[in-house]
């Protein structure tokens, strides 16, 4: 066993910089010790852990946040990210929710990753992506604080997802002024990319007009042992013990991963044939494990006729989104910019 | 992001380390200066939360590939107490961090004979987060190591939670302070307890000696040692609706008014913001209508009276304490980090700057009464100011608290002193012994931002505290800047506060203790908005500033870990639920929260001379 774990690290070690090295196989140790072998999940721990940061009314390097309770019965917080303009450099904290001038200004309600049970939007690598996404796309960020694994399971965080786009779609405030209506795009890493899926599927059935998916590294999976999660299992920071942990806990009890939260597009899945479905940019990892499943994905959006762009990272493990120091970043970044700034 | 460039060479060389150093062939000196200004920090990390050198970044790998290996060698239950058992401490600071667990699950070497015997752990079995009794005895072994291991390491920075009940400091909920039994209660003459009769000592009443020292504490220059202002601005929106917005608009326009010395201006508007609060509910109204009386009372020279009557105060408080978990966290984890400090030692002395009703102190000496080992001779002095009806107020409190050592078996000895200002006081006065025989820890709950009203008053505090040579200083305050140099800003910040602080209120089950805790609160608006010079007591001042001023007076920061974390965030679960509020680590301080803003922190501290195992010190 140590063996090939002193394998497993050196080839980890050597495709990404030492310190996203440190940063993910920190997350790797700490959330080895707060999943317990009985289902249950050591929360205050993983509070205690977590580095957070608050909101911050005052602009850092051009962008400015503030929490907005969305809706009290689930406490459910979202935090915004604004950028600061050159009339209004530093602004008025009575007037956080001012309406956007722009003609066109997109508002991109993020979810968090943590496969459906860490992290929250006040984590400090959220907030960091989170405060990059606005200056890149010129938008409006809102990150949704949703409902976690275990102690809440599937659906609560679609419907926490559902309840911010609703909420998001009815601010007069984030209203384009070109067409007085929001223009949304939902994104996502990781469990986060997940939440995107469902909940643009229940806007769609909701006639709630969404305009793109964007899914980094998105958390799919399935009963059957793909062969990628085969071959890559605990070489670069994840196994396949811990993947079947977060889906046991999010799942419904009893239902297995062919469940069609885990796969959209299995035996149980629901098919989106004929609805329109936003475009979606849906970005890999070659070196994670489930990419099987989210290039699957990929192919199911494409049987079904709905526009999709695959963004195949081959070196890139996950979690490379979260340090700005190497190419797959940067990559993502200007296609993520590119595939929001389109529909100006 | 200062380093969020698009230069980067493509192909990153994985073993050196980018980040922190400039890229090579792009010497880019603003870069490197920024660098050195950082300590050497790992920039890019250091924004995600953690404090890594650079040149610490393959040593903290070894440890990470170290903690794996050792990991995967353990069993099951040496993981589950690391998440359990273990208390973790400022995890910002990986590499400490990663040691203190390698530590834990290495332990150097065993003494079977090495600890006294432990009493079986109370309560283990209920607690939810180690499991069903098929676990707690596995526990039971590992602490009986761990406790070998405590005594065995010096200047550790884990402080060994010996069981899960001894060190636990219950949270008290409701009334269950004192027995309100009174004075004529037959007393037991008691070996342990027939000296406290005869130490409750008389008040002293101290004369204000604020000219004397002039001398020897010369008033500081205006901007105090250039304390910079704390630049993080945390708003939680909790009320989007119309109504809300132009009240607050209003407030905002009288409170410009009054900065701009236009009172005719500024009395029509605060009389407009009369009639819209009344069309708003719930918190809103309530906050808008403090903050109206308190721009009022400016804008006629109304100015409150102050001090408040104590009986009035002492009622207000009790019934905040009661509503909202505020004073429970304060009394709750200032506790803990005095219980941690005062491990091993046989007499100990609080001395607390914010007595009051003392209601504080009873979970501690219960705590203490339950120790290993059997309680420590605990002496208390408390400090407070004067009453209007001569009443011994603070005897009062010292008598029943003597009942209740008594009860409890604890050796006790009590003194109060009143004085108008903690600044009166000087360390002569209070009797103390050698720290070889006697530990000290002093409290300040909700008291030490009043000192920041007259120049000279913190620093000849911190210097008469450096005196008493304590183990431990722990500080709650309110987590908020209300102490900036421009009115406007400060009547921002301070609406901001209140504002939710008045909505976590609005829960209570209680009505009337939801009024009365208004009632408290509001005379705190009144003093921020309406009071200028000394009498603007309530100069609250945030973590960051207050960190400064404690580093600059020769301070060190002690660390509170996650039991302390663990156990106060199940305190919020017996309000409300819990629903709304949370409780946030910040480099070994701790913070309480309203929906993501934090509004009070606790913070502990020890002189920087002083090395004790105990003290944490930190850059």
């Amino acid at each position: 066993m140590a063996r090939s774990n002193e394998v497993n690290l050196n080839e980890c070690k050597m495709v990404v910089p030492l310190n996203t090295w440190v940063l993910i196989s920190n997350f790797k140790l700490a959330y080895n010790l707060l999943r317990r072998p009985d289902g249950t999940f050591n929360r205050h721990l993983a509070e205690f852990l977590d580095r957070k940061v608050p909101a911050n009314a005052n602009p850092v390097d051009g962008v400015f946040s503030f929490d907005v309770l969305i809706d009290r019965g689930t406490s459910l917080l979202s935090r915004i990210y604004r950028p600061a303009t050159a009339e209004e450099p530093q602004p008025n904290v009575a007037e956080l929710e001012k309406p956007v001038t722009a003609e066109v200004v997109p508002v991109i309600i993020f979810f968090h990753g943590g496969s459906f049970a860490h992290s929250s939007a006040n984590s400090a690598i959220y907030d960091t992506l989170c405060r990059r996404l606005v200056g890149l796309c010129k938008a409006v960020v809102l990150s949704v604080n949703y409902r976690r694994a275990p102690e809440n399971r599937y659906p609560c965080a679609y419907d926490d997802g559902w309840t911010a786009l609703k909420w998001v779609n009815s601010r007069p405030w984030l209203q384009s002024q070109k067409d007085s209506k929001v223009h949304i795009y939902l994104a996502g890493d990781s469990s986060g990319g997940n939440i995107v899926h469902h909940v643009a599927l229940r806007a769609m059935e909701s006639g709630t007009h969404v305009l793109g998916n964007i899914l980094l590294n998105p958390m799919f999976g399935g009963q059957e042992r793909t062969e990628s999660e085969q071959r890559l299992d605990g070489k670069y920071f994840v196994t396949l013990r811990d993947r079947d942990w977060y889906w046991r806990a999010y799942l419904p009890e009893g239902e297995d991963r062919d469940h069609h939260a885990c796969n959209p597009f299995g035996p149980n899945g629901r098919s989106l044939e004929g609805i329109k479905f936003p475009k979606s940019l849906v970005v890999v990892a070659g070196l994670d494990l489930i990419q099987d499943w989210q290039l699957a994905y990929v192919e199911g959006l494409k049987k079904a006729d709905q526009e999709v762009k695959l963004l195949y990272m081959e070196q890139a493990t996950i979690g490379f989104y979260l340090l700005p120091n190497n190419n797959h970043f940067h990559t993502v970044m200007d296609e993520i910019s590119k595939f929001v700034g389109s529909d100006c | 992001m200062k380093r969020d460039n698009n230069h980067l060479q493509p192909n990153p060389d994985p073993s050196s380390s980018l980040c922190g150093g400039s890229s090579p062939g792009k010497a880019n000196l603003w870069e490197e200066e920024a660098t050195q200004q950082d300590c050497g920090m790992d920039e890019l990390l250091a924004v995600l939360g953690y404090k890594v050198k650079t040149s610490d970044m393959a040593e903290v790998a070894q440890k990470l590939e170290q903690l794996e290996e050792v990991m995967c060698n353990v069993q099951d239950d040496g993981i589950s107490h690391l998440a359990s058992e273990t208390v973790h401490v400022n995890p910002s600071d990986l590499s400490t961090w990663l040691e203190s667990m390698l530590s834990e699950l290495n332990p150097p070497s065993f003494d079977p004979f090495g600890a006294a015997g432990k009493t079986a752990p109370m309560g283990t079995l209920d607690d939810p987060f180690l499991g069903g009794p098929a676990e707690s005895s596995t526990l039971t072994t590992l602490e009986f190591e761990n406790n070998n291991r405590k005594h065995q390491k010096r200047g550790q920075q884990i402080f060994e939670e010996a069981s899960c009940s001894d060190y636990d400091l219950k949270a008290i909920p409701g009334k269950a302070i004192y027995s309100q039994n009174t004075r004529t209660q037959p007393q037991t003459h008691d070996s342990s307890s027939s000296s406290t009769l005869n130490n409750v000592k008389s008040e002293k009443r101290l004369k204000s000696t604020s000219g004397s020292h002039s001398d020897i504490f010369p008033p500081p220059p205006a901007v105090s040692y250039g304390i910079p202002t704390d630049s993080v601005r945390p708003v939680v929106l909790v009320d989007s609706q119309e109504n809300g917005i132009r009240l607050v608009h209003a407030l905002m326009a009288c409170a410009e008014a009054v900065q701009q010395n236009n009172l005719n201006l500024a009395e029509v508007l605060v009389k407009q913001i009369g009639f819209l609060a009344i069309s708003q509910a719930g918190a809103m109204r309530k906050v808008a209508t403090y903050f109206a009386e308190a721009l009022a009372r400016r804008i006629y020279r109304l100015y409150p009276q102050n001090p408040l009557d104590h009986s009035l105060s002492d009622i207000l408080h009790m019934h905040f304490y009661e509503t909202c978990p505020y004073l429970k966290f304060a009394h709750f984890t200032a506790n803990q980090a005095i219980l941690e400090a005062f491990e091993g030692k046989k007499r100990v002395h609080v001395i607390d700057f914010s007595m009051n009703q003392g209601m504080q102190w009873p979970a501690l000496m219960q705590a203490l009464a339950l120790r290993d080992g059997g309680p420590p001779a605990f002496r208390l002095t408390g400090i407070g100011p004067p009453s209007h009806d001569k009443s011994d107020h603070l005897q009062e409190v010292g008598w029943k608290l003597a009942q209740l050592a008594e009860k409890i078996h604890v050796e006790f000895e009590y003194r109060g002193f009143v004085a108008n200002s903690l600044a009166d006081l000087d360390a002569s006065m209070l009797d103390l012994r050698p720290s070889e025989v006697e530990a000290v820890a002093v409290n300040s709950v909700f008291e030490l931002h009043k000192l920041l009203a007259r120049p000279g008053a913190i620093d000849k505090v911190f210097s008469v505290v450096k005196q008493m040579k304590p183990e431990i200083v722990t500080i709650v305050e309110q987590e908020a800047n209300h102490n900036g140099p421009v009115f406007l800003d400060r009547f921002i910040e301070s609406l901001h506060y209140y504002s939710t602080l008045f909505d976590s209120l609005e829960g209570s089950v209680s009505s009337r203790d939801k009024v009365m805790s208004e009632v408290y609160l509001g005379k705190q608006i009144c003093n921020v908005v309406a009071c200028e010079g000394v009498d603007r007591v309530e100069r609250h001042e945030s973590l960051t500033q207050w960190r400064n001023r404690f580093g600059f007076a020769g301070f060190s920061p002690v660390h509170l870990g996650s039991n302390a974390f663990k156990q106060a965030s199940m305190l919020l679960a017996l309000f409300n639920g819990g629903e709304g509020y949370g409780v946030e680590e910040n480099n070994g301080c701790l913070m309480l929260g309203w929906h993501n803003r934090p509004l009070i922190t606790t913070s502990a501290w020890t002189p920087a001379n002083k090395t004790t195992a105990t003290s944490t010190i930190t850059n």
